[in-house]
């Protein structure tokens, strides 16, 4: 039986491109039981995953008709290769790493030119922990700190929440607990492991823009002896130096008073000074390296989760010896490979979007992103250009009056979760319910104007192929058929409205909010 | 027209009952409504810990005293502090628990730990209060959302306060009582039209729930479901057509007005409401502070009591009233109380508990409790049992595992129960 699985998974690598190797040995590890999704879901499934957006009409009808073999590795290399795929991966690194913390540009292009570059994933977080605020390309990662650093009324800077999310993102583990005590049900997390990272994250000030920052930056105190704490469980004290999880402690230097300093800091001039020994640059020299093990199978698994809808670790922040991954042969063939092939992301993205686990019918299914759902919707209701040419609203003229950004963040207040809290899956909720039903961006978008859905179908002979294909990127059966041309039959008088109500039922349906 | 009746033609109408006079009372159709109404809850939640000396649990002229005096309230022998006078007069409805000791000093934790019941540790976040309720008995008749939260600030839905029962049984909170957004029909849409394209939706639901995980469909159906009631219900977010007179009573005050929303929640069916009260956590300056909200909270809290009462919905109600701790007796030398889940005090009415009560006693400093304390768990089995939910008997379903509904050590504070 065993033979017979691995001789159809051989024959069928076959037929995929030769130099995807992690992805046949990720097969070879996860035999698929679910039958490999057919053309249609394939389609819209890559279209979201890499673009964040579905194909036109006439995108899906060229790709279910061409009758080549390798149509599918074609696919995804042309989608990766395209500019969307830096902006959609940008977008869902946005808000895996700030959660919905609010958007910030300057954030926003760094992002967009890593996955631009391709720049590696280590490279990356030296950037995030470690920024250079002076460098123009590389002063937009320092957002990842700087805006966990804001003060929130009258509470306090939120250090100790700072230093959970390094852990949490970069190394997939979630030492909040261990703020005071060791974890009572993580027997690997330690006390120190926190105190580690809080002595290097606590030493910093958040600086406001001036003449030589264009964004918010950071300071680093003087650090010259380790850092103390006490369990409240046990009123034990200890102490460590900066050191990140489960790793060695940074050696203090013995330098003392101004010998510390490369730059000394002076009240008069308002300099903050610098000093030569940097934790925070230590911290994100060691990280980032491949002999941090959490370091590689953190970002595999967060990869993972984004592409099939479910980490190999869940939470993806509870990496620990008594939370197993689900596979964890696939894990450390991932982190392994993944830190031989210099953390290229792009690399790692189209190996598993080439697996037949990543191809397979129905098994992921899951809710769109408030920003999958805003591409898709605007390309169904075809107001997207039109949108995107408006940058100054005129609320007096109906056709102008939103803009792209207007409807980024309707959708966003209406679909996103909250801040602050991993987004693992886009629920449906109340909000977004009453968003679609009764909000004027929907409304809107479906009223009959030159060049849109609404306006196209009117032209159609045929709307429902026309419709079904735009929105669904599949083609109706001939029973949806017959229900639309009934539909438009019981509601002849005004046609425009009817061929617009139905497409709303169809964008406000569950099989429009998920992907396939 | 629809020949058949509409669950709702059924529910009992207060304005029916309001206005058919004192007779109907006591006539048996009344009674039969009554029965028929489904149970509910009223929570009210005063976030910062108020004090129980300058509230239920007053000590004048003692050591820890303050500086308040207390008064005599409509139950001989029992005393609240001065500054609940119409709560004074209102004692016989109530049942107060002097006995209260908790575990939790700290807000961040303890808010939670509160709200959650304080069960044992299963390594997964138990469900609030609210969501346990709207697990247990669900949305009733109404079809409203189960678990709703009038609060100050901003809104929006909860999904962690449902814990391990998952994000369906969540919090829906309304900010500043005010309603979600888009929750009125578009203009440009008529009725007609609204309803036939979401019946067409739906259609095209049930049929795609045909192929695919029933899960993810139903997920958005009950959203969606649950926004066509609460836009058929719109109307109770709007105070302003109550008379001027009821909007006098409840105070002209963040809270008092948030009261009279709950007050048409529950009328309306809601099954759980919640209503925060922000910044009691007087470290500071206790006495003033407490001089300044406890008669915004007394005059609310009375005339919602009052409200309750004439509707009838006291009968089937629960009101529960409490905070994450009490406040330390001990004053500090900013003139103000701290933390103290040692001994503290909470109070109830309504359907399932007695009336009249005074449960347990603390000390005559009101540092410790006399005799029996109760911990949170306790009054979790308390309610549940008045709410006619036998905690013994009856259990979470955390993904296959059976959980305890309240802490599997604890029992019901009895001589609360009625």
């Amino acid at each position: 039986m065993h033979r017979v699985v691995l001789c159809l998974l051989i024959l069928n690598a076959h037929t995929w491109a030769e130099e995807a190797l992690l992805a046949r040995k990720i097969e070879a590890l996860l035999p698929t039981k679910a039958a490999a999704a057919n053309d249609a879901e394939f389609l819209r499934r890559v279209w979201l995953d890499f673009d964040g957006g579905i194909p036109t009409p006439n995108e899906t009808r060229a790709f279910l008709a061409d009758p080549s073999a390798d149509k599918r590795t074609k696919l995804i290399d042309k989608l990766i290769a395209a500019p969307r795929f830096a902006v959609r991966m940008a977008e869902a690194f946005n808000v895996m790493l700030m959660e919905r913390r609010g958007e910030n540009e300057v954030w926003k292009s760094w992002l967009v030119e890593c996955f631009k570059t391709n720049k590696q994933w280590d490279t990356m977080v030296r950037e995030m922990l470690a920024p250079d605020f002076l460098d123009e390309k590389q002063r937009g990662a320092g957002y990842f700190i700087t805006r966990r650093l804001e003060k929130v009324g009258q509470q306090d800077t939120d250090y100790p929440g700072l230093t959970r999310d390094v852990g949490r993102m970069f190394m997939g583990i979630d030492l909040q607990c261990c703020q005071c005590h060791r974890h009572l049900s993580v027997n690997d997390y330690k006390q120190i492991d926190f105190s580690g990272l809080y002595a290097v994250y606590q030493n910093l000030k958040l600086q406001l823009a001036d003449d030589k920052h264009k964004t918010p930056w950071l300071s680093e105190g003087l650090i010259a002896a380790k850092y103390e704490f006490v369990s409240v469980l046990t009123d034990k004290k200890a102490q460590t130096a900066p050191r990140i999880p489960f790793g060695e402690e940074v050696m203090i230097p013995a330098a003392t008073g101004d010998d510390g300093w490369l730059v000394k800091p002076d009240r008069k001039t308002k300099e903050v000074g610098q000093p030569k020994f940097s934790p925070l640059r230590e911290v994100a020299q060691r990280i980032p390296a491949p002999e941090n093990a959490l370091f590689a199978k953190n970002i595999a698994n967060r990869v993972w989760f984004i592409l099939i809808g479910k980490g190999i670790v869940e939470p993806l922040d509870l990496h620990h010896s008594e939370n197993p991954p689900a596979h964890p042969e696939l894990l450390e063939l991932l982190g392994r490979e993944l830190t031989a092939h210099q953390f290229d992301l792009r690399w790692l993205i189209r190996e598993i979007a080439h697996t037949q686990a990543y191809q397979q019918s129905g098994a992921h299914q899951r809710h769109l992103t408030a920003e999958q759902q805003l591409r898709a919707f605007l390309i169904a209701t075809g107001e997207r250009a039109h949108l995107e040419k408006n940058t100054k609203p005129d609320m007096t003229v109906d056709a102008f009056k939103y803009s792209l950004t207007d409807f980024e963040k309707a959708f966003t207040a209406a679909l996103a979760n909250p801040a602050k809290e991993p987004e693992l899956a886009a629920n449906p909720s109340l909000r977004s319910a009453l968003f679609f039903r009764n909000s004027d961006h929907v409304q809107w978008a479906l009223k009959l104007r030159a060049g849109n859905l609404i306006d196209h179908l009117a032209k159609q002979t045929d709307p429902a192929e026309e419709l079904y294909l735009t929105t669904l990127t599949r083609l109706p059966t001939a029973e949806e058929k017959a229900e639309l041309q009934s539909w438009l039959k019981a509601h002849a008088t005004n046609k425009t409205q009817a061929m617009a109500d139905y497409a709303w039922a169809l964008l406000s349906s569950t099989e429009f909010f998920v992907n396939h | 027209m629809n020949p058949l009746c509409t669950p709702r033609d059924h529910t009992f109408s207060r304005r029916a009952f309001l206005g058919g006079g004192l007779g109907l009372l006591t006539s048996p159709l009344f009674a039969e409504a009554m029965k028929q109404r489904d149970k509910q809850v009223l929570f009210v939640w005063l976030d910062g810990g108020m004090s129980q000396l300058e509230t239920w649990d007053p000590k004048p002229n003692t050591e820890f005293g303050g500086p308040f005096r207390s008064i005599p309230t409509s139950v001989p022998g029992v005393h609240f502090c001065e500054l609940m006078p119409k709560l004074a007069k209102q004692m016989h409805k109530l049942c107060v628990v002097r006995s209260m000791c908790t575990k939790d000093n700290a807000h961040s934790s303890g808010v939670d730990r509160i709200q959650r019941g304080d069960p044992k540790n299963r390594g997964v976040p138990y469900p609030h209060f609210g969501a346990g309720v709207a697990k247990l008995l669900g949305p009733g008749s109404s079809g409203l959302p189960p678990y709703v939260w009038i609060k100050p600030g901003s809104g929006g839905f909860r999904a962690e306060d449902a814990g391990f029962l998952g994000p369906k049984y969540g919090s829906l909170a309304f900010g500043d009582g005010k309603p979600p957004d888009n929750l009125l029909r578009h203009p440009d849409i008529s009725a007609e039209q609204d309803a036939a394209r979401n019946e067409l939706r739906q259609m095209l639901d049930q049929r795609f729930a045909k192929q695919r995980e029933k899960r993810v469909v139903e997920a958005n159906a009950s959203v969606f479901d649950m926004a066509d009631k609460l836009m058929a219900r719109a109307d109770i977010f709007d105070t302003s057509k109550l008379p001027e007179r009821d909007r006098e009573r409840y105070g002209r005050h963040d809270f008092g007005q948030h009261m009279l929303v709950a007050r048409q929640m529950l009328e309306a069916g809601v099954r759980f409401v919640k209503v925060t009260s922000y910044g009691w956590d007087t470290h500071g300056d206790n006495f003033n502070a407490h001089a300044g909200m406890v008669p915004k909270f007394d005059q609310a809290f009375s005339a919602m009591l009052e409200d309750l009462e004439a509707s009838g919905l006291l009968k089937t109600t629960l009101v529960i009233c409490l905070s994450e701790f009490g406040r330390t007796p001990r004053i500090n030398g900013h003139v103000g109380r701290d933390h103290w889940p040692e001994a503290w005090s909470i109070a109830m009415a309504g359907h399932g508990v007695k009336h009249g009560m005074v449960v347990g006693e603390t000390n005559d400093r009101g540092t410790e409790v006399k005799a029996q304390p109760h911990d949170i768990g306790a009054a979790f089995h308390t309610w549940y049992r008045a709410l006619g939910i036998d905690p013994m008997k009856t259990e979470f379903d955390n993904a296959g595992q059976p959980l305890p509904i309240a802490h599997d050590d604890m029992l019901p504070i009895k001589e609360a129960l009625a």
